[in-house]
């Protein structure tokens, strides 16, 4: 039964291209406008806490408050304050990506080895400097391993919002009366191929960032 | 339209229902009128399903991960393969997952459990291996010389110096499955994501309902966290780091 | 002193699976498989009854259909479980026809253009008949008496945007460019819905808005849609804010309520009770009747067992 339904989800793909591409699109724009604005709050907190040696209560308060936090309540939520419509989703996940990085973004930096930040300091480097020239480019790793994860999850959970008038692939997933049980799998393959493609491309990001590290010391 | 059947008896009594507060009228979120009302017959009992709903899935799950990572600790050939498949579980969103299930399991519990401990094994897998191969070869070393057989070694050494790592995982994964269950209400009428769906239903959105019971999801997530942090601390004193 | 600590810890960790199994074992026990809503029966001696599998489909009326029924079979000594919100009419017919549930509310309009598919009947008896008769051939079922009350769909809409644009009836929307309608997703393959609109009334550019967990109403207040499907006897209806467009090509078709049975609960003994049962119920079922109940719903906020439990006692049919 489920091997029937894998094959014909191969079948609908073809057919219904056009559909599958506008909807992986809508999961895309809304995965993308949730971790950019999620960079934006939780990026420059996480690294100046980092950076000070100071918060880390709070980075680990943020870490587990996140991981407690229903996608749908959020949804919901967000529906109730802004209304059905794409600033409501957005919203809602923007809550779920800020953990994932905040705490990514702590621990990059303040575990960078201090000696390497007590020479900085000695060779007369501005606290900005220390943080933008030493601190963040040794925790850069660490600091996209955290992006990785927010975007598989912030992916992964947009297609709950297609319950809720959001669209995207999770719209194609809540509606088998219109696609049938094959357009539920083909659009599950596609989400997962698209949370595949981001971590993938962060994990370069990653490698490369490793990989320019190694050779100085 | 009411004239071409005839009622035996005559028509209806309609009953008073009464009127609605003012703050239900107003759709305040914290109607304390309606909460009080209502915990018996919709918050308590999706609470208590919502828990029930987790405990087994964790407990399976667990059970599961367990054995699986003994499999792919001992024998290295199987752990690619099996950390494969749980990666593949998780990367199913839920709602496709739970409609993947119907056609083998049908609409009930049974399908939401099967789905639940299939996320838990992407979590609770990966960290236990883990846990276990962070073990210092110095230690098994000394364990091996102290002549603690393979056996002795693993239940002695290994595992408990394993524990603190899985009992993170478990916490991780407890946690994850008490948001998820609320993705549940898709399918069954069980847990607290059937208030919380029925609050988003309704004309304007039902706003005391949904936050209740959402503020109850959290609330139970936290708790989780707090007690399995606790039990952490509690087993492991010389590793007081997470 | 580190072995003191390993040692613990590791009667810790299987104390902790063994305790979390033994936890499953409990709950397994205690929710008794499946945390489903139950009630129990009263105690009854005449003879075996059925089990009886109430199933409702998803919205509100219908749990208070299912109420209805259900809790006046138990109180007739009748072992009834219920499955809730099962789905659309096509879903909740395919889970009759495989046996997960044997009775449940259905409109007879929607049994006759949306599952049997005739040509649309001119009335509301000749609409009830055509059911009748395909449960009966189709699905080895029985249609009970039905209500006198009526739900169908409309074409609801703001009021000011239909004085606006000057919309009385369906016919007037080929006025428009364009428009969008909201309801449940099985909207656009119903002739009572979507496709009527498109084969019936001749409307082109349509833009379905599939109702995703989101109540038409508020999907109609935040201007996400022209128009949308809310069901006649909702409480809003009763809200000048908002109007419907008189359907006069009929797609909406005639739509009393009426049980479906599976015919193998009326033989034996009890099949006589159980249809008197279901029947004094539908009598009792008229148009305010049942706006009041959907209003205690919808604004009292109360739940469709605390409603149908206290209009079976207001007439008697509490037992």
């Amino acid at each position: 039964m489920v091997a029937s339904t894998f094959v014909d989800a191969f079948r609908f793909m073809p057919n219904h291209v056009s559909l599958l591409l506008e909807k992986t699109g809508e999961t895309a724009e809304l995965a993308f406008a949730a971790l950019a604005i999620g960079l934006l709050i939780a990026l420059p907190l996480g690294l100046w806490l980092g950076h000070r040696h100071r918060g880390l209560v709070l980075a680990l308060g943020v870490s587990s408050l996140g991981r407690a936090l229903p996608s749908v309540v959020l949804i919901g939520l967000g529906i109730g304050i802004l209304g059905v419509g794409f600033w409501n989703n957005t919203v809602a996940l923007v809550v779920l990506a800020i953990p994932p990085i905040l705490t990514n973004a702590y621990f990059a930096v303040e575990g960078v080895d201090r000696d390497a930040v007590e020479a900085a300091r000695g060779m007369g480097l501005s606290e900005l400097q220390i943080l933008t020239r030493v601190e963040l480019p040794l925790g850069l790793p660490l600091l996209l391993a955290g992006l990785r994860i927010a975007a598989v999850f912030v992916i992964a959970t947009a297609t709950i919002a297609g319950l809720f008038g959001g669209g995207g692939l999770g719209d194609i997933m809540a509606r088998q009366v219109t696609y049938g049980l094959s357009g539920v799998f083909a659009a599950a393959f596609w989400v997962a191929a698209l949370a595949l493609l981001a971590a993938a491309a962060i994990g370069l990001g990653q490698r490369a960032a490793s990989r320019r590290m190694a050779p100085r010391t | 339209m009411t004239g071409w059947l005839v009622a035996k008896g005559g028509g209806p009594v309609i009953p008073d229902f009464g009127q609605p507060s003012a703050c239900l009228k107003r759709n305040g979120w914290f109607c304390t009128d309606w909460l009080t009302k209502h915990w018996g017959d919709t918050l308590q009992p999706a609470l208590v399903q919502h828990i029930q709903l987790t405990l087994i899935a964790v407990g399976i799950g667990f059970a599961i991960s367990f054995l699986l990572a003994l499999v792919g600790f001992r024998w290295r050939l199987f752990d690619g393969p099996l950390g494969g498949f749980t990666d593949l579980l998780y990367a199913i969103p839920s709602i496709a997952l739970f409609q993947l299930l119907v056609p083998l399991t049908g609409v009930t519990v049974t399908t939401v459990e099967i789905a639940l401990v299939s996320y838990t094994l992407f979590i609770l897998y990966r960290t236990m291996i883990a846990g276990l191969r962070a073990v210092p070869d110095e230690v098994l070393e000394s364990a091996r010389g102290m002549g603690l057989t393979r056996l002795q070694t693993f239940f002695r050494v290994e595992l408990p110096l394993a524990a603190p790592a899985i009992l993170a995982g478990l916490r991780i994964a407890t946690v994850a499955t008490i948001s998820i269950a609320t993705v549940a209400a898709f399918l069954i009428d069980d847990g607290l994501g059937a208030p919380i769906f029925a609050a988003i239903e309704t004309p304007d959105l039902f706003k005391t309902e949904l936050l209740a019971t959402g503020g109850l999801a959290i609330l139970l997530a936290l708790v989780a966290d707090a007690l399995l942090a606790a039990l952490q601390r509690a087993l492991t004193p010389w590793n007081r780091l997470r | 002193m580190f072995r003191k600590h390993t040692r613990r810890a590791a009667k810790a960790a299987f104390a902790i699976s063994f305790g979390v199994a033994l936890l499953i074992g409990l709950a397994a026990c205690g929710g008794g498989g499946g945390g489903g809503k139950k009630t129990t029966s009263t105690a009854a001696a005449k003879g075996p009854k059925p089990a009886i599998t109430v199933g409702t489909k998803n919205f509100a009326e219908e749990f208070i259909l299912g109420q209805l029924y259900g809790q006046a079979l138990a109180a007739k000594g009748f072992k009834v479980t219920y499955k809730n919100n099962i789905g659309s009419s096509e879903v909740i017919d395919t889970a009759f026809k495989s046996g997960k549930i044997n009775v449940y509310p259905e409109y007879t309009g929607v049994i006759a253009l949306d599952l049997a598919k005739v040509k649309a009947p001119k009335s509301a008896a000749a609409t009830y008949q055509a059911a009748k008769t395909f449960e009966q051939q189709k699905r080895g079922a029985t249609l009970l008496k039905p209500t006198p009350f009526f739900d169908s769909d409309t074409f609801t809409m703001l009021t000011s945007t239909a004085k606006k644009d000057g919309l009385k009836t369906m016919s007037d929307l080929s006025k428009l460019k364009s428009f969008s309608y909201a309801a449940l997703p099985e909207c656009d393959q119903r002739i009572t819905c979507i496709l009527g609109m498109k084969t019936i009334y001749h409307l082109k550019n349509i833009k379905f808005v599939p109702l995703g967990n989101v109540s038409v109403y508020t999907l109609l207040d935040q201007g996400k849609a022209t128009g949308g499907d809310g069901f006649s006897t909702d409480p809003l209806q009763l809200d000048p804010k908002y109007t419907t467009l008189t359907d006069d090509k009929h797609i909406f078709g005639f739509q009393n309520v009426a049980p479906v049975v599976n015919e193998s609960l009326l033989k034996g003994g009890n099949g006589t009770l159980l249809a008197d049962t279901l029947n004094a119920v539908s009598a009792k079922l008229s148009l305010p009747a049942m706006q009041a109940m959907n209003k205690a719903y919808y604004v009292n906020k109360q739940t469709p067992k605390q409603i149908a439990a206290k209009f079976l006692k207001a007439n008697g049919l509490a037992g």
